[in-house]
């Protein structure tokens, strides 16, 4: 691990010489909120920002992707063939990306890269990019990231944490990966102040308002807690619209549609929601999750409980609030979390569920 | 409308005392400012969870779709036009729904206020015609007629055109609203820069179709855009699939929506949809003197044929 | 579809009987007039699904 210090003024020529190498990402306003998008030549990111409305997920994961194609069309000579759409490999680099953005790429490796399957779309894109983090000094009063597995200055999933220090960036290189876009860049200035980031990491620490309680999560038991009596509640309120899923992070769900245009074809993966009753349809016409509720504990559940049971790597939430923020009823996932920690299964109807 | 919680508490508790009805649907106080969550009661317990103020922009016509029980709401201009609206086309029964009535002076738009103010907005509160919003340098104090949502500004139906009790006197009604001044800027432009805007206004669409859920009148049980036999529309992000979804979805909602707002309030990356289902609004208006939601007793406009029905488009 | 940019002339609507042959054949031909006039549509066609 070394230490480098970027003078504010040579933030953005860096950045210009990276971008021979790579292709560059970052936050930047648009209408009226900030968003991740590529960065034109000379454009460097935005850092004056509450937060992006959406997560970064769709750097990785976009919500409509291409995956195969095909032709009819006989006088090509790859006619009849469905192949792999082509795909730019270049590498490139996500600048700015919080850390609990980039931890959640980690929660989210669990499903896409596993011992069985591989998926190449979300891999390719997730080994092809190097992360370049920026600390987070402001987290909001909807944040509980230190909660929910990191922190405004967590290091798991990045390759290069930046820190701001008023005049000048701090940036700890955390890999491979972030050493050679260091290099790219021209950040080559040694710097000896470890404890810098220490200090930004307990004041940023300090400024956490919210928490969640996950402790009691794995030991509860998993047919109680589905069949515990505040489900209704929780639900109610629901629109059963995909705002929480596709603001979310972690949520990683799709749906695979192919689309015919005269003679040729797409395969193509777009974001889906378990909050949408179509989500698990039958072909049948059957629909074993029917109802608002039965949706919403879904949601509610795969994140606190089965993935916690599944994976034993915590729960499928970074803390970023998003969906607190953006849900247009206010159902709030740190009041599910508290309502889920504190159940008690004895406290629970035996008939419910 | 300060003041409202407590006379709602004491209808809500009596109306479950007296088996009135079997369940209340109103508001609980949200956890984030500007937030109110809909919910419902059966429990004294629930009951004093239910609060009004100027949060409450969510149309709670919306939870009656298809109840089975026997239910109170509580319900502002609009939402009593969408009550109607229900009732006209069979949703719920008229004495299946007990309707407290809120003569309401106008919800708050939370995304203008947030972007009125510089960081993040710690706090709001309000009094009758004012709202203090804080954040964590400064403490900023709004007339709330020039923050509240654009609907509830251009809104000439404050008071419920049905109810079974009220909880306040009737509100003075605005009058003098020029509703359809940004439709007719849209509708001088040419062609091109039509379609232009609409391009612009739709391109943030997430397709999450929080619009359509919010949406009291949006209650088919499969909408067109998620039939898959036949598929009607793209499942992509193509803007062509995305304006798709837009453009029908009004016309569904034409001769039917009462502009509650719900849909551009409940959308997270804030596209005014409102200007395509207001055009019909107006259109309807325009064409045919119809209003949608006044009345029990009178079919809706589209639903309906009249000798004097314009047919001049027709050639 | 006026209002979202699709030109007046590109949408037309008439009552005609089966017995109005000679209204029918009038209004094609005005119909095909005024939208050879205003030329090809150039919006609301999908080629490939444009992803993002």
């Amino acid at each position: 691990m070394t230490l480098v210090k970027i003078d504010k003024k040579n933030w953005a020529e860096g950045l210009k010489a990276a971008a021979d190498a790579y292709r560059l990402y970052g936050p930047v306003k648009g209408k009226d909120y900030h968003q991740f998008k590529a960065l034109e030549k000379g454009e460097t990111p935005e850092f004056d920002m509450v937060n992006t409305r959406l997560s970064p997920k769709a750097l990785l994961f976009p919500q409509s992707e291409e995956m195969l194609e095909y032709s009819l069309d006989e006088s090509r000579e790859d006619h009849h063939i469905m192949k792999a759409v082509a795909r730019d490999n270049t590498p490139r680099a996500v600048i700015g990306i919080r850390p609990c953005d980039a931890k959640s790429t980690l929660l989210v490796k669990l499903n896409f890269d596993t011992p069985e399957v591989k998926d190449p779309y979300w891999l390719g894109a997730y080994q092809n990019t190097t992360f370049i983090g920026m600390a987070c000094d402001a987290p909001l009063s909807t944040c509980f990231c230190t909660t929910a597995g990191c922190g405004p200055y967590h290091e798991e999933g990045l390759d290069m944490l930046v820190m701001d220090r008023g005049d000048a960036y701090l940036a700890k290189i955390l890999t491979d990966k972030g050493k050679a876009f260091a290099d790219a860049a021209g950040w080559k200035a040694a710097a000896d102040d470890q404890a810098a980031f220490e200090s930004g990491k307990a004041a940023a620490e300090a400024r956490m308002v919210s928490s969640i309680k996950t402790d009691n999560l794995a030991d509860t038991d998993l047919l109680e807690l589905h069949g515990a009596p505040f489900w209704d509640d929780i639900a109610f309120a629901c629109l059963n619209c995909g705002t929480c899923t596709f603001s979310c992070p972690t949520c990683w769900c799709f749906d695979i549609q192919d689309e015919v245009h005269g003679k040729a074809g797409v395969r193509m993966k777009n974001w889906d929601s378990c909050m949408f009753p179509i989500f698990t349809v039958h072909t049948t016409g059957h629909n074993p999750r029917d109802t608002k509720t039965q949706r919403v504990r879904q949601r509610f559940m795969h994140k606190l409980k089965y993935f916690v049971d599944k994976y034993e790597a915590g729960i499928m939430c970074v803390g970023c609030g998003r969906c607190v923020r953006q849900c247009p009823v206010n159902i709030d996932i740190r009041r599910v979390s508290e309502l889920m920690n504190s159940f008690k299964p004895a406290d629970a109807c035996a008939v419910q569920g | 409308m300060v003041g409202y919680t407590e006379k709602i508490k004491e209808i809500a508790s009596r109306l479950l005392k007296e088996c009135t009805v079997d369940m209340v649907i109103g508001f609980r106080k949200g956890t984030m400012p500007m937030m109110n969550e809909p919910c419902f009661a059966t429990t004294p317990e629930a009951i004093d969870t239910l609060v009004w103020d100027s949060n409450c922009g969510i149309n709670l016509a919306n939870y009656l779709t298809n109840r089975k029980e026997k239910v109170a709401v509580i319900a502002k201009g609009c939402d009593s036009r969408n009550i109607v609206t229900h009732i006209i086309e069979n949703k719920i029964k008229r004495d299946q729904v007990y309707i407290v009535g809120v003569p309401c002076t106008g919800m708050i738009d939370k995304r203008k206020i947030t972007g009125m103010v510089a960081g993040e907005i710690l706090g709001v509160s309000e009094t009758e015609n004012t709202i203090k919003v804080q954040t964590a340098d400064a403490e900023t104090l709004f007339d709330k007629a020039e923050v509240l949502q654009q609907n509830c500004a251009l809104c000439i139906h404050r008071n419920p055109v049905i109810h079974d009790e009220m909880v306040a006197d009737a509100v003075q009604e605005q009058t003098d609203v020029d509703r359809y001044a940004d439709i007719r800027k849209i509708e001088e432009m040419d062609s091109e820069d039509k379609w232009r805007f609409f391009d612009d206004l739709l391109s943030p669409c997430i397709r999450c179709y929080a619009c359509r859920n919010a949406c009291p009148l949006c209650y088919c049980p499969t909408c067109f855009v998620d039939e898959a036999k036949p598929q009607w529309v793209g499942k992509g992000q193509d803007p062509v699939d995305v304006r798709t979804f837009h453009f029908l979805r009004a016309y569904h909602c034409a001769g039917r929506c009462t502009d509650c707002g719900a849909c551009e309030r409940a959308c997270p990356v804030g596209i005014n949809m409102r200007l395509l289902t207001r055009k019909l609004e107006k259109d309807c208006q325009e064409q045919f003197g119809w209003e949608a939601g006044l009345s029990l007793d009178q079919r809706p406009a589209l639903d309906v044929y009249q000798a004097n029905d314009p047919g001049a488009f027709i050639k | 579809m006026e209002l979202m940019g699709i030109e007046p002339d590109r949408l037309h609507f008439s009552w005609i009987s089966s017995a109005e042959s000679t209204k029918f054949v009038k209004v094609v031909k005005e119909v095909t007039e005024k939208v050879k006039a205003i030329g090809p549509n150039n919006h609301f066609i999908k080629d490939t699904a444009k992803v993002a």
